[in-house]
């Protein structure tokens, strides 16, 4: 068994108690970093500190951290940093427990960035449903600036900066970086046509630089201690430590934090093995969005991973036992994805919710023997042709279930009923009481109001 | 304004090589090619979302299949439309697109020429795998006079919402709700309150926006089309018109870019239901007693011609006419009854159009509506645009929030071009003048007069002599170099200036030595009884004239009148004989717009009984008067026009013909080309423009989203009518001087100005419309509303002399002093109070 190997965690593990308060913090160090970084580094030292760390981002697609910043042009005023905190892909909270036991290294890693590109102010975009987070993260950015680690002059330098905290109103696609963007303006979260990339135009079509909480909170390490410290953890192409949000049938879930590299049954240890010794099924490896796998001797890094046809994502691990109905999680899933799509562009609007109407035909025995293939090629209809990535999420995850675990798909088709006993559907079926707007019958109203209700 | 030197790449689509400019989109230059890529989302007058997924092309190297309306060209580009995995997506987006939508084509007004249905007929699925309920919604819903919504057949293009936003800024229509549940909507306590909202329902490329006036009317199969030109105001978009049987239907906007882009008003749109309205004049009247008798056309003409054979005799004419009409009543006063006494202009009495020839040689317009897009700076001095030139109005939007021009505007109220002005200068009624001699020289406005500059008027204040700031804005253009739109009001104004409707101008801008009367003069001399006859053509000075009871005297005690109308106007009843007219969709002739751009009007429908146009009458008087002008045709009226007309001399008229798609969507589904009908701008000592000298050139396509600053005027332009405020800054220049002259006084000045839709003849007769006319309101500076003690919705009485009328206050941005009366609206009759002094009393009622 292994060690967890504490960076972003560390204050959370080490003081369970206090961590999030500026005492601890300021006791711990905080800010020490961005008082070193603002005085003795250079913008330019510092892009290329972390560019030569290998510092990945965090939040999903793993884009290195130093070579996005050194997108942003230089002599463009003003610039921004966005810092997304709209953690929405289920099965991962790994941001919403950094923000809530560590502000201070949070805001810290924020002032940071923010200096390297040279914004003088940064928005931490919340996801609404962090109310804990967002009241630690608020009285956190009062108490930075009563210090004097936020405002004019940051640590007698020239270097000012504001953090605004603005939380979300809910919607899942306003986790990708353009559509933050247009619900922080105020408008319609959706996704916006890319290029221009944020780097060029993004927030109010400004340079704008959108980082993940976790991405940021490493920052103030890597300036502590360096870029080969930081090299010797993980693996060459993913160097660093990752946290991951272990869910599912495993005894003990909760956010694990270890090098990159490390495998999917090495982290199953760490989260106690699987519940009640049962047997393991499937497994998510990053977030609702990334296709199956059937067993769990894959190292976590974003290489080996992308390897096997999946993908580490955001870092959400859902292990699932021999009990679990694959039709479900498909249509658990689908339905999700049918939710939270903007309605934007075609594929992702029309095909979400026609496949959460046939997995719901196949799941209560209403499927046909056509079904599969046709499940199939609203998969492929999406994949590739949707305005932004959660119609290919959609896809991927509608297609790994369908493809690996096709004959469960046909039992339920031939036994007219779901083929099992129902031990695990309060869990996994928790949310297909919701209605993805398809069933709107007669639209009372203009609005259709009670869509959600 | 010179076209800029771009850079040519070599592309390869379907195998085919092609050099196109660098940056341009690829479903543009694949559709010049002769290959059409099936699209929903994107229209090329709109900026690209590539949210239908439709466009969707195979380009070698890049790892996913991209939309090729969101794609620019680049050098060496490998293009695939058609093989396997492009043709796949586009066949799994029909599927996807078809699976909620309800099918019923056979009760469509779109079936026949649906974007959907053709491209379902070329890429999509024949049967439908989808076996569950689809999305339902409440059918039809009336989202304004003008637009019904279905929103089952909606497709989510977001077409409406982008036109809405970007082009007319007036973000009525919007997305509601998410996911699946995405709806085309309307906000539930406004309706569609636009005065473009017509366009959406062209653009849509389902049937889920449709006209009130054209659901369920006819088939596209049973129409017949033609091409014509909007006879409303100036601008002189093209339009298809489509018949149905004998009975004109649906007018719909051609496609110019140097004029229209793609679009019209929805008074263009919708107004054209006063062709076969009830009261329309179908034979001729004599005067027998109190009333009339019908009489035939021959037996007319002969009772005309013998009353004007001799003494003194005036002609009116009205500003809807077209260029053959013009040169054929200059040519009866002129050559057959010889009086120097014609006029044509009516509502915007005394506009001094004939300033322009000391500077440019020509009457009108030195600029063209394209040398807006890029002007570095624009000049507006006139009435709002919006209300009576709203496709300039649209063009003057583009080219300050697209092309990045200033705009500078000289107003004594509030226009809806203030949210997007760089300068807004606010006047005394009448002070137009001075403030625009003090712009060349007041900071910072001076710093924002840039070449190329444009510098724009419009005569905006009946009753008053407007020629003043005409001059001062011309002496600031010459001073910068700048190019000029002179807008007359109307289709037929720049005709009737062209072929010398104008007691000081022969045709070709000649002047005359001895000028003879003009309006005013005549409609004066005629209620003096010092008129013989008066002949008025297309026109009703008692409705029309700033001063009605000088209209109406005039017309009571003329010798004799010979009225050319449409409809038994106020005019026209006190009339000794009455011509029937005819309409503009029955007609071959041409109208010249305010860019001095000639276009043609192919007829379609027939005129009722015995009408005629103008032209003929005239040609049939001077027959009876002994000038027999053997003219039978249009061709031998433009024989008559090259001869005479000096500016018209080379003008080849069979080269105007414009070309209309079989279906006006047609050019959409790709088995047609896209039109582009393009006339030539009148030749005049002034300078001939290079023929449709943008064909061909790219539209901006800048990428969603929109930029900030554009999103912050749409916020700033919602909700409506009566905007709040005005953001951009706001200077007091020159306002002094002369301009104490007209303030002083008791009561208001009067500042008069034309809506949109109000009482004239031709736009009333359409009932959608004319229930859309905002009735009798004043606006008030909020200063004077406060000494009056009334506020935004009270009833107050205006009086001037004998007249008293009642109004509802609007608080507006007006200067102190003043007060804002629209023209011609049901219960307010602006020209009387006009006619009474120019000033009212104002009172709470």
């Amino acid at each position: 068994m292994i060690d967890e190997t504490y960076m972003v965690l560390k204050r959370a593990r080490e003081f369970p108690k206090d961590s999030w308060t500026l005492k601890r913090a300021l006791d711990d160090g905080a800010y020490d970093n961005l008082k070193k970084a603002v005085t003795e580094i250079s913008q330019a030292d510092l892009i290329e500190l972390v560019k030569n760390a290998g510092l990945r981002g965090k939040g999903g697609a793993g884009f290195p951290t130093g070579m996005k910043w050194s997108f942003v042009p230089k002599d463009v005023f003003p610039k921004y940093v966005v810092i997304n905190h709209d953690e929405g892909e289920p099965g991962t909270f790994k941001d919403r427990e950094i923000a809530e036991r560590d502000p201070h290294q949070m805001i810290e890693g924020i002032a940071i960035a923010a200096y390297a590109v040279g914004a003088n102010k940064a928005f931490i975009y919340c996801r609404g449903e962090f109310a804990l987070g967002s009241r630690r993260m608020d009285r956190a950015i009062k108490e930075a600036y009563e210090k004097g680690f936020l405002g004019k002059g940051i640590f007698g330098s020239k270097f000012d900066l504001d953090i605004v905290l603005h939380r979300g109103a809910g919607a899942y696609i306003c986790g990708e970086e353009s559509a933050l963007l247009d619900s922080l303006e105020g408008f319609r979260g959706q996704p916006r046509l890319k290029p221009p990339f944020p780097a060029i135009k993004g927030l109010y079509g400004q340079p704008t630089v959108v980082n993940n909480t976790e991405t940021v909170s490493t920052l103030p390490h890597i300036v502590a201690n360096g870029v080969d410290w930081f090299k010797g953890f993980g693996t060459e192409k993913s160097p660093g430590t990752k946290v991951f949000s272990v869910s599912g049938h495993v005894e003990r879930p909760g956010n694990y934090e270890v090098a990159y590299g490390t495998t999917l049954d090495q982290l199953l240890d760490l989260a106690g093995g699987m519940k009640d010794g049962k047997t393991l099924k499937a497994i998510i490896p990053g977030g609702a969005s990334a296709p199956l796998l059937t067993h769990a001797d894959y190292a976590l890094d974003f290489d080996s991973l992308k390897e096997a046809g999946t993908m580490l994502g955001s870092g959400a691990v859902v292990y699932m036992d021999e009990t679990t109905c694959m039709v479900r999680n498909a249509l658990v899933t689908t339905e999700f994805f049918a939710h939270e799509s903007c309605g934007k562009c075609t594929p992702c609007r029309e095909g979400t919710s026609w496949a959460v109407k046939v997995l719901r035909r196949v799941e209560s025995g209403e499927g046909r023997q056509e079904d599969m293939d046709l499940l199939l090629d609203i998969a492929n209809g999406m994949d590739g042709r949707s305005f932004c990535p959660l119609g290919d999420a959609a896809s991927w995850a509608l297609r790994s279930n369908v493809k690996l675990f096709r004959e469960e798909f046909e039992a339920h088709v031939r036994e007219g009923r779901c083929t099992f006993d129902g031990e695990h559907k309060e869990l996994v079926g928790a949310r297909s009481g919701i209605d993805t707007g398809i069933s709107q019958q007669g639209d009372e109203g203009l609005g259709g109001e009670d869509r959600l209700s | 304004m010179t076209q800029q030197q771009t850079e040519m790449v070599t592309v390869t689509i379907n195998g085919q090589q092609v050099q196109a400019e660098n940056g341009r989109l690829l479903i543009d230059v694949a559709e010049e090619m002769g290959i059409f890529v099936p699209r929903f989302c994107y229209h090329p007058g709109m900026k690209s979302v590539a949210v239908c997924r439709m466009c969707l092309v195979k380009v070698e190297g890049m790892p996913k299949l991209v939309p090729s309306c969101s794609t620019p060209v680049a050098d060496g580009m490998v293009v695939e439309t058609d093989t396997p995995e492009p043709a796949g997506a586009q066949e799994d987006m029909l599927e996807f697109l078809l699976i909620n939508h309800p099918l019923d084509c056979p009760i469509c007004d779109r079936g026949g020429e649906c974007p959907l249905q053709d491209q379902t007929y070329a890429h999509g699925p024949g049967s439908s795998r989808f076996v569950e309920p689809k999305r339902t919604y409440e059918k039809a819903l009336d989202i304004s006079q003008l637009v019904v919504l279905d929103r089952e057949r909606c497709v989510l293009c977001w077409r409406c919402v982008r036109f809405s936003d970007e082009v007319a800024g007036d973000r009525f229509i919007q997305l509601v709700d998410r996911g699946s549940g995405t709806q085309i909507l309307t906000f539930s306590d406004e309706p569609f309150d636009s005065y473009f909202s017509g366009n959406t329902i062209q653009i849509c490329p389902v049937g889920a926006l449709t006209a009130s006036t054209y659901r369920f009317v006819s088939r596209p199969w049973d129409l017949k089309a033609a091409p014509s030109v909007c006879s409303y105001c100036s601008v002189g978009c093209p339009t298809t018109n489509e018949s149905r049987g004998d009975k004109l239907v649906r007018v719909q906007a051609l496609p110019n870019e140097n004029v229209n882009d793609f679009w019209i008003c929805d008074k263009g749109r919708f107004g054209f239901h006063y062709v076969d309205a009830k009261d329309r004049l179908s034979t001729p009247l004599v005067r027998d007693g109190d009333d009339f008798r019908s009489a035939t056309w021959g037996e007319a003409v002969a009772a005309a011609a013998e009353k004007l054979g001799g003494g003194k005799v005036g002609v009116i004419a009205g500003g809807h006419l077209t260029t053959e009409d013009a040169f054929a009543i200059q040519r009866l006063a002129r050559k057959t009854i010889k009086t120097p006494h014609l006029d044509a202009r009516i509502q915007d009495d005394g506009a001094a159009y004939e300033r322009t020839l000391a500077y440019s040689g020509v009457v009108g317009s030195t600029a063209t509506i394209n040398d807006l897009d890029g002007a570095r700076s624009i000049v507006w001095v006139g009435p709002d645009p919006k209300e009576v030139l709203p496709v300039l109005y649209l063009r003057l939007r583009k080219a300050v929030l697209d092309g990045g021009a200033k705009l500078i505007v000289v107003s004594p109220r509030r226009l809806s071009l203030d949210a997007f002005a760089t300068h807004v200068i606010r006047c005394e009624p009448g002070g137009e003048a001075n403030a625009l001699s003090a712009l060349t020289t007041t900071a910072p406005v001076k710093d924002d007069l840039a070449a190329p500059l444009v510098a724009c008027w419009s005569p905006a204040n009946p009753g008053r002599e407007t020629g003043a700031d005409l001059d001062s804005l011309l002496k600031v253009a010459v001073e910068k170099d700048a190019r000029w739109l002179v807008c007359a009001p109307h289709a037929g104004s720049q005709g009737m200036l062209d072929m010398g409707v104008h007691p000081a101008l022969e045709s070709g801008y000649r002047p005359i030595d001895e000028p003879g009367m003009d309006t005013r003069a005549m409609l004066e001399a005629a209620a003096a009884g010092e008129l013989d006859a008066l002949i008025v053509v297309g026109a009703d000075p008692i409705s029309d004239f700033p001063n009605r009871n000088l209209a109406q005297a005039a017309m009571e005690k003329v010798g004799f009148s010979l009225v050319i109308e449409l409809f038994p106007t106020e005019t026209a009843r006190l009339a000794d004989v009455v011509l029937p007219s005819t309409a503009a969709p029955e007609i071959e002739g041409t109208l010249t717009n305010l860019e001095r751009r000639l276009q043609k009007l192919e007829p379609l429908t027939k005129s009722p009984g015995t009408a005629r146009e103008p032209w003929r009458a005239m040609a049939d008087l001077a027959r009876a008067m002994d000038d027999d002008w053997k003219w039978t045709s249009f061709a031998d009226v433009w024989a008559a026009i090259t001869k005479e007309v000096p500016t018209h001399q080379d003008l080849d008229v069979a080269a105007l013909a414009q070309e209309v798609p079989p279906s006006a969507l047609q050019y959409e589904s790709g088995t047609e080309e896209q039109p582009g009908p393009r006339g030539p701008v009148v030749a005049g000592p002034g300078g001939q423009y290079p023929k449709g000298h943008r064909s061909g050139a790219p539209f901006k396509t800048a990428s969603w989203p929109l930029s900030w600053e554009l999103r912050q005027f749409e916020a700033k332009q919602r909700p409506g009518h009566i905007p709040d405020a005005p953001e951009a800054p706001e200077e007091k220049v020159g306002a002094g001087a002369d301009a104490a002259a007209p303030m002083s006084g008791e009561g208001f000045v009067v500042y008069a100005g034309r809506q949109i839709y109000d009482e004239g003849a031709m736009v009333s007769r359409s009932s959608v419309l004319h229930a859309l006319s905002k009735g009798a309101f004043v606006e008030l500076n909020d200063e004077d509303a406060k000494e009056l003690d009334v506020t935004d919705g009270d009833e107050v009485t205006l009086t001037a002399g004998n007249n008293e009328m009642t109004a509802t206050v609007v608080i507006a941005d007006i200067s102190k002093g003043a007060v804002f009366v629209p023209y011609d609206q049901k219960g307010l009759r602006a020209n009387e109070l006009l006619g009474a002094g120019g000033r009212v009393k104002v009172a709470k009622a």
